[in-house]
């Protein structure tokens, strides 16, 4: 069974946010409302400024507590790919999956926009279309969470379904390099300049994202939670790290 | 209602809006109407009839090649093309933006005529649509008029970011047949003439760098905003995953700026530095260098009994030192760095002593070692000297032209025009009375810059004060003086006296106070060609090709341009005719591919819009050990002569790195009247302390971030939702302060504040920031439109242009962008 998983080398990220504008490029989000966000941070004092900054997708978690908390299961968990997904038909907006996430990741932008004037009012859609723009991606697929984000619904990253859930079967690897495969490559893993981001099957041994979350002592966002998220985080290159629930899986 | 609202709906003639929904079809979506999409038409359509053009993206001087992804006639998609050498795949946050500019619901639908005669903000300029033969007719007759009564010189054309040789590269030509010195006037004052000044004062090469980073070990960036803003900063980044990512070894990097960005984060070392101080830091790097005998002799040269004699503060005799590829060694030891010491250089800039000797070590000790510069460095009344003292560590290293090292960009094997324009000239042309003008910038004159490439700065102040004249009528190109230049209240004064032609897409402040509305297609509407910017040095050039049908009345400027051409009375119409159309310009440049076809391929016209990119490795030239080797096919192994490297790469007088510089002795008298510098130092990378014009007691620096998208980000909505994610702006960008500098005068986090300098003062919101230098002020400068679309405008912070003094450093020409002292306080 194919388990798509992401690895995100800190290392090489620049913090530039392409990965968020072509995120939501492709999937038309709103002005601000990032599916694919990257997090500033800075302590200390001057002249010594630590500042840092952290890329946050959706975690596609193996075992998402955001699925066990809706009441509709409008999110579900794709056992074909292993992607955490929303059926925008049955969702209705209660917001549940948003507290339940412990990554921040869920969408509900029926609210004040985040920029005005309000594109919405600028590009106006029709029925439960928030908005369409001259630009609205092609895909449209409600049943997975993709394209436009409809009024009411809450909405989160979907590792670009649309695009890897046409991959060629057995592929190990979804590189943006790769003549074969990049056009089934997630936005955000195609465009990345330092090449930072990886994509790639977690069932398949082979494939480069294991390797790397092997040699690069990759390692999970909050993995106390419990949810085992398929994005893994590479930073330091030390073998004094963080350590992951990976590390200890032979003891649970 | 704004301004925009009144203008718009009368722009947007019923009209037009016929004729352009049906060239295409599918424009009334992207209209002022604004026509909601049916949500069910595209759930429905089975067969998505997908189309991808070559292209290049149009937001920041890179020229990444694109693909443009056009789905049943609605481009919705921009990718990274994986086969152009610069993108390899991949984009800047810019990047997939570039649609939005397509699309944007403020873009001009047509040409367009003024018929309110009052301008100024708040004038309504009453825009009404005319045709494109009425528009071309009401140029040429202005022109021809002028030209009869001999006042050609009072015609301009102002560029902002020329592409290649079917735009700005026509311009040049249109000046000489018309007959008029401000055909074109650029605008690399106002952008970083200081670091191309600095590289012809030294090394001979009046142009950037271009650098081989894949090779590098060190880097030492000044001022020059790596991971933000430098270019080409998509390739930049690649590098950077690199070279900090995978390479063996990890290359280090220094980086030195007034706050803590994302280059200065990312670095091994940040050095926060006192505004217009570069200069002192490189210095006194040059002097750890020296006296710990870390340069490199193969290059430079060494004591011929190969004992170091740079002692702190001790002179040396020239003599006992041979130079090899630098010239004015010992000179400059005696007559400056022999005091630069870690210690004075600490006092002038506040970073640590420490910080600066180990940065001077790591640097001298590390090949091939790179240091870097733009603007923050140089955007100072003492630029020159700070740029020429950071770009001498290069020759102390021996980085010019070697592996790992920095060398210039060769230009495309372009065929010629379809006519010589020497053939063309009237005896107006020859010897009119335009003749005897000097440029209205007084650029290449003694009264004003004698040695600078351009003074776009002074264009606006000049005319108002009819010195040299005053300009009748002004065209831009890509270019919104009126808001970018310093002092941008004045440009609004001069502009009122003009007749103006505007040929943006876009509603700016220049096309406010325009007379003349004659819109550009956006970038992915037109074929233009674009040679790189320095990139690796080898020869690259590519072309943008239309991913849709204008979705608008619009026409390319090179067109624009042309039909004017053809419009001017004698021989110069007929060239124009000649001309025929930019596509037949391009087409006639692509014929030189014939002769030099592409690595991939690209032999003409139609292979070259196939792959969208032409360019043959490798760069020709190589220095290593100190010689210097020509390619032979195989390898670089054909030794060169003194006199071909003088030819080809160190094109000073001497044929070598002049840190005493020909260029600048040649005019010494000048310069000592004109800076007050000392006659035996001016041809010298020295220190000399920046003026700070303004009133204020703090530095107002206003970086280019990764986000900003020349001319058009401030319109785009995920911009200003993503502008300074560093300090957390949504849709808002903020004024860095540091805590003790607001405590000071009681300024808490978000409040608004006023920041004033003798000419005026701008709004804005305080972010208190560790990061932040407390003696400066930091912001984005993005933001303060007055026109630009319904997003731009009155967007907090006000734009720095109205509280920045112009002034210029006096040789290179370069607008002190940030030399300018402000106060802040509670608004």
């Amino acid at each position: 069974m194919t388990k798509w998983g992401m690895v995100i080398d800190l290392d090489k990220c620049t913090g530039c946010q392409a990965c968020t504008t072509a995120c939501s490029m492709e999937n038309t989000r709103l002005p601000g409302e990032n599916w694919q966000d990257v997090l500033f941070y800075s302590e200390g004092s001057y002249p010594n400024v630590n500042m840092r900054w952290f890329p946050r997708p959706c975690m596609h978690c193996e075992r998402p507590s955001c699925v066990d908390v809706c009441p509709t299961r409008a999110t579900y968990k794709d056992p074909n790919g292993g992607f955490v997904l929303i059926d925008w038909d049955r969702c209705i907006g209660c917001k549940a999956c948003m507290v339940a996430c412990p990554y921040g990741v869920r969408f509900y932008t029926d609210e004040r926009a985040v920029v005005e004037p309000d594109v919405r009012s600028v590009f106006p859609g029709e029925g439960k279309r928030q908005w369409s723009p001259p630009y609205s991606s092609p895909h449209d697929d409600p049943k997975h969470g993709v394209g436009v984000q409809p009024k009411g619904v809450v909405s989160k990253c979907t590792f670009c379904y649309h695009k890897v859930s046409k991959a060629p079967a057995g592929a190990a690897d979804l590189d943006e390099d790769d003549p074969a495969t990049k056009e089934y490559t997630p936005a955000c893993v195609r465009v990345c300049p330092p090449k930072a981001r990886y994509f790639g099957d977690l069932d398949n041994p082979k494939s480069k994202v294991n390797k790397l979350i092997a040699d690069k002592r990759g390692v999970r966002l909050l993995d106390h939670t419990g949810n085992k998220p398929q994005v893994y985080y590479l930073s330091g290159g030390a073998g004094a790290a963080v350590p992951s629930s990976r590390s200890s899986q032979g003891r649970s | 209602m704004g301004m925009m609202e009144k203008i718009l709906p009368s722009a947007f003639a019923r009209r037009r809006f016929l004729q352009a929904t049906s060239a295409l079809g599918v424009a009334g979506a992207a209209s002022q109407t604004l026509r909601p999409i049916e949500a069910g038409a595209q759930r429905t359509s089975a067969a998505l009839q997908t189309r991808i053009t070559k292209n290049i993206c149009h937001q920041c001087p890179a020229r990444c090649g694109i693909d443009v992804y056009t789905t049943n006639g609605r481009v919705h998609a921009i990718y990274g093309s994986t086969e152009h050498p610069i993108a390899n795949g991949k984009l800047c946050p810019k990047g997939p933006l570039g649609i939005y500019i397509l699309y944007d619901p403020d873009r001009f639908r047509g040409p367009m005529r003024r018929t309110n005669p009052n301008k100024g903000r708040n004038e309504d300029p009453r825009f009404v649509p005319i045709s494109w033969d009425e528009a071309l007719d009401i140029v040429a007759k202005r022109l021809n008029d002028l030209r009869d009564r001999g006042e050609s010189h009072r015609f301009a054309l102002l560029y902002g970011r020329g592409w290649g040789a079917s735009c700005a590269g026509l311009l040049g030509t249109f000046g000489k047949l018309y007959g008029s010195p401000n055909v074109p006037i650029g605008h690399s004052s106002m952008c970083s003439d200081g670091s191309i000044k600095a590289r012809q004062a030294l090394d001979g090469n009046a142009g950037y760098n271009a650098h081989d980073y894949r090779n590098t070990n060190y880097l030492l960036i000044f001022g020059a905003s790596f991971l933000e803003a430098f270019r080409p900063y998509n390739y930049l980044m690649q590098m950077w995953g690199y070279i900090r990512g995978e390479k063996s070894p990890k290359t280090r990097v220094t980086a030195v700026d007034v706050h803590m960005n994302t280059t200065l984060a990312a670095s091994d070392r940040a050095l926060l530095i006192k505004p217009g101080t570069d200069g002192a830091l490189a210095l006194a790097i040059a002097h750890v260098i020296l006296t710990e005998g870390l340069w490199e002799r193969s290059f430079v040269g060494d004591f011929s009994d190969g004992v170091n004699r740079f002692r702190t503060g001790e002179t040396v005799d020239p003599a006992s030192f041979e130079e090899k590829w630098v010239r004015g060694l010992v000179e400059w030891w005696n007559i400056e760095v022999k005091d630069r010491t870690p210690q004075w250089a600490s006092e002038v800039t506040t970073i640590p002593v420490r910080d600066i000797v180990a940065t001077a070590r790591e640097f001298g000790s590390t090949r091939p070692a790179m240091a870097l510069f733009e603007r923050g460095a140089h955007a100072h009344t003492n630029g020159i000297l700070n740029a020429m003292a950071i770009h001498t560590l290069n020759a102390l290293v021996g980085s010019l032209f070697a592996k790992g090292g920095m060398m210039y960009q060769m230009p495309p094997a372009y065929g010629p025009l379809p006519a010589n324009a020497d053939d063309y000239l009237d005896d107006y042309a020859r010897n009119g009375p335009w003749k005897r003008h000097p440029r209205i910038d007084l650029k290449g004159h003694p009264d004003g810059y004698l040695l600078a490439n351009n003074m776009m700065q002074e264009v606006g102040p000049n005319s108002l004060n009819g010195r040299p004249y005053k300009l009748d009528t002004v065209m831009f190109y890509q270019n919104n003086a009126v808001w970018t230049a310093p002092n941008c209240r004045q440009w609004e004064e001069a502009a009122k006296e003009w007749f103006i032609i505007d040929t943006s897409p876009f509603p700016s402040e220049t096309a406010m106070m325009a007379d003349l509305i004659l819109p550009d297609h956006t970038y992915l509407e037109r074929y233009q060609d674009a040679p790189t910017y320095p990139f690796e040095g080898w020869p690259l050039t590519q072309l943008r090709t239309p991913a849709i049908e204008p979705l608008f009345d619009t026409k390319y400027f090179g067109d624009t341009l042309i039909e004017i051409g053809k419009r001017i009375k004698g021989p110069t119409g007929e060239y124009y005719r000649k001309l025929g159309s930019a596509e037949n310009v391009l087409r006639h440049l692509a014929a030189g591919f014939a002769r030099a076809p592409g690595d991939n391929g690209v032999k003409d016209f139609e292979t070259w819009k196939e792959k969208g990119v032409w360019y043959r490795k490798p760069y020709l030239w190589q220095q290593r050990n100190g010689e210097f080797y020509e390619w032979d096919g195989r390898d670089y192994t054909r030794r060169m002569s003194p006199e071909e490297v003088k030819a080809k790469l160190l094109k000073t007088p001497s044929g070598k790195f002049e840190i005493r510089s020909g260029w600048l002795e040649q005019h010494a008298a000048w310069i000592a009247e004109k800076t007050g510098r000392s006659p035996a130092k001016l041809m010298f990378p020295h220190w000399e302390e920046p003026k700070h014009p303004g009133g204020g007691d703090l530095y107002l620096v206003t970086p280019k971030v990764a986000l900003h998208a020349e001319g058009r980000g401030a319109n785009i909505p995920h911009v200003i939702a993503l502008l300074q994610p560093t300090v957390g702006g949504r849709s808002e960008a903020y004024i860095e302060i540091h805590p003790r500098t607001a405590q000071e005068r009681g300024i808490k986090n978000g409040d608004l504040v006023r920041v004033s300098s003798e000419l005026g003062s701008i709004v804005g919101r305080v972010r208190l920031y560790e990061g932040v230098r407390p003696d400066t002020l930091v912001y984005p400068m993005e933001n303060g439109h007055w026109a630009m679309g319904r997003w731009a405008r009155g967007r907090l912070p006000g734009h720095s242009g109205e509280i920045t003094v112009n002034l210029s450093d006096r040789i290179s020409g370069q607008c002190a962008y940030y030399t300018t002292k402000v106060r802040v306080e509670k608004a």
